[in-house]
């Protein structure tokens, strides 16, 4: 780091701790922010999201197509039970890890 | 410690699967002059109908009500009979298509319902079903329907949520097990006690009762989750301080001692039970046992709210599957339902669930108290039809009990819509004072 920019991030820290973000963000921007945005992209799942997001797609039109089909033997009742709880059980797994790499794509993630 | 919970654990949850009495959390299971099946022919001139009940090939003969019309049965379709109880013979009461047609706008009532309702179970560990199960009855849905298509899109729910919370060190599993097995025998008692009142003062008495301990429960306890925020918000007391009452549970050596890791308790299992016992009696009373759950786990025995709301996850888990099993052996769940339900709740359930990370621990309790306070409303203006049902309060005008009950079903949809409001904004507040700071940071490292 030259001296030029040492100067110039003590500064930036100044206006940040003081609350001016803005400022502190302009006086930095170029060279920084950039590389950081890039690798942020990298780590984000985009891929996982969009398998789990098609299967999890395709697994709910096909119960839907088959509507009729779905709700009566579903409803029969006795051991049937297995039938929807076992769906239910299918479909949190699916679209459970669907919703969570689809927030961690949207850069929503737990603080650390 | 650990034999002592694992034998508590196989002794509690075989006694009470065995009990055939068992129905779901969240009310009374289906009655038996509830019957399930397709009718096959009306016969216009003798008011009468031909019905194969579902999972038999059985035909019966059943007659019309007095006040039903032949036209109105809809042939062919799965439906729900309720018979009348004092007619002879096998007499009609009315009659409920089961499986609604869904059309657009039902999808989006469903999907928006489910994603508020996500939200705040992720966030504060329940909520969403004293919301869902009105609003898919208004939808058309018969209520036994609509619970037990809420029972199975719980489950799944709570487990993506605690599976969430846990992995952010907020969830204690032990507390949640040693809970939900006592909740259990709590879902019992609760409707040992509904069907008590059932037989002695009727469905009006029962609805009574309910509204009543709805009001209490939610009044009291609600308010007093609102003052102790308050309090926090204000700077006035500690945040994470421990309760007064908390302490001197904790403070009582009596054995069994249980020792929970991640809520950083160690209290006696005499203590932890009644908790649980009262968490599952009135999840079998008003369907949301979370309301007492979660300030019992943070007043009485002293956990914090992040931790108590995280552990309700897994009660409100193993008492949904519980419960799914039940109303699954009697056939009334819609799966269509739970999985439009699951589609946005899935999102918001760990949306809310990651939000906890960026909050205050007094935010949890701001967010419970509104709902619970505004959920009372909704309840409370029930209670004057109820009186009139019951001869103790003279008639009102059915304008009057339209506009009641407008009001209650508005309310809870406001209750859902305020406490989504809060945990967004103070979520995205977290968020940015969070980024803004890891920033600084940043840069103050070069």
């Amino acid at each position: 780091m030259g001296r030029k920019e040492f100067d110039k991030n003590m500064t930036a820290v100044a206006f940040a701790e003081a609350g001016e973000h803005d400022t502190a963000k302009n006086l930095l921007q170029g060279g920084k922010e950039k590389p950081m945005a890039t690798q942020e992209t990298a780590k984000k799942p985009y891929l996982k999201t969009l398998i789990f997001g098609t299967v999890s797609i395709s697994a709910y039109i096909l119960l839907f197509k088959n509507e009729k089909l779905v709700t009566d033997t579903f409803t029969m009742g006795g051991w049937r039970w297995i039938y929807p709880v076992c769906t239910a059980f299918f479909f949190s797994f699916i679209h459970g890890a669907f919703a969570s790499n689809l927030l961690s794509s949207l850069g929503i993630e737990a603080k650390k | 410690m650990k034999k002592l919970l694992i034998i508590l654990m196989f002794t509690i949850l075989p006694l009470s699967l065995s009990a055939h009495a068992a129905l779901a959390a969240g009310g009374e299971g289906p009655s038996k002059d509830m019957l399930k099946g397709i009718i096959t022919e009306v016969n216009a001139v003798e008011r009468t109908v031909l019905f194969e009940k579902d999972g038999t090939k059985e035909m019966l003969t059943l007659s019309l009500g007095a006040t039903m019309q032949p036209e109105d049965l809809k042939v062919n379709q799965k439906v729900l009979i309720n018979l009348d109880k004092h007619a002879e013979g096998k007499v009609m009461k009315d009659v409920s298509v089961m499986f609604m047609d869904m059309t657009p706008s039902k999808l989006i009532a469903l999907l928006v319902i489910g994603a508020i309702g996500g939200l705040l179970s992720g966030f504060i560990g329940s909520g969403g079903a004293f919301v869902m199960t009105p609003a898919m009855m208004s939808l058309g849905v018969p209520g036994a329907v609509a619970v037990a298509s809420n029972m199975c899109h719980k489950f799944p729910k709570a487990m993506v949520g605690a599976y969430k919370r846990w992995k952010y060190g907020q969830a204690d599993i032990k507390l949640g097990l040693v809970m939900a097995s006592t909740a259990i025998i709590g879902v019992q008692i609760g409707i040992k006690i509904q069907k008590y009142i059932l037989s002695q003062f009727g469905g009006a008495g029962s609805n009574l009762y309910i509204s009543a301990v709805f009001m209490v429960v939610l009044v009291f306890v609600g308010g007093y989750v609102f003052y102790d925020a308050y309090k926090l918000a204000k700077g006035k007391s500690e945040e994470g301080a421990t309760s007064r009452l908390a302490l001197r549970m904790q403070s009582i050596n009596l054995p069994p001692m249980m020792h929970f890791k991640t809520a950083k308790i160690r209290i006696s299992a005499w203590i932890t039970i009644p908790v649980g016992l009262l968490t599952g009696m009135l999840a079998a009373t008003i369907a949301v046992g979370g309301f007492i759950g979660v300030p019992g786990m943070i007043y009485v025995l002293g956990a914090s709210a992040v931790v108590a709301s995280a552990t309700e996850l897994i009660i409100a888990f193993v008492m949904g599957a519980w419960g799914s099993i039940q109303w699954g052996l009697s056939g009334l769940i819609d799966i269509r339902l739970a999985l439009l339900l699951l589609a946005t709740s899935l999102i918001g359930v760990q949306l809310g669930a990651l939000g906890t990370t960026y909050v205050k621990d007094y935010i949890i309790k701001v967010v419970m108290a509104t709902t619970m306070l505004i959920v009372a409303v909704s309840r409370g203006v029930k209670i004057p039809g109820y009186l009139v049902d019951l001869e103790l309060m003279a008639p009102i005008a059915p304008n009057t009990i339209a506009l009641l009950e407008a009001i209650s079903f508005w309310s809870l949809v406001a209750a859902l819509g305020s406490a989504g409001a809060i945990i967004i904004v103070a979520m995205i507040k977290g968020m940015t004072a969070d980024r803004q700071s890891k920033k600084a940071l940043g840069v103050a490292n070069g």
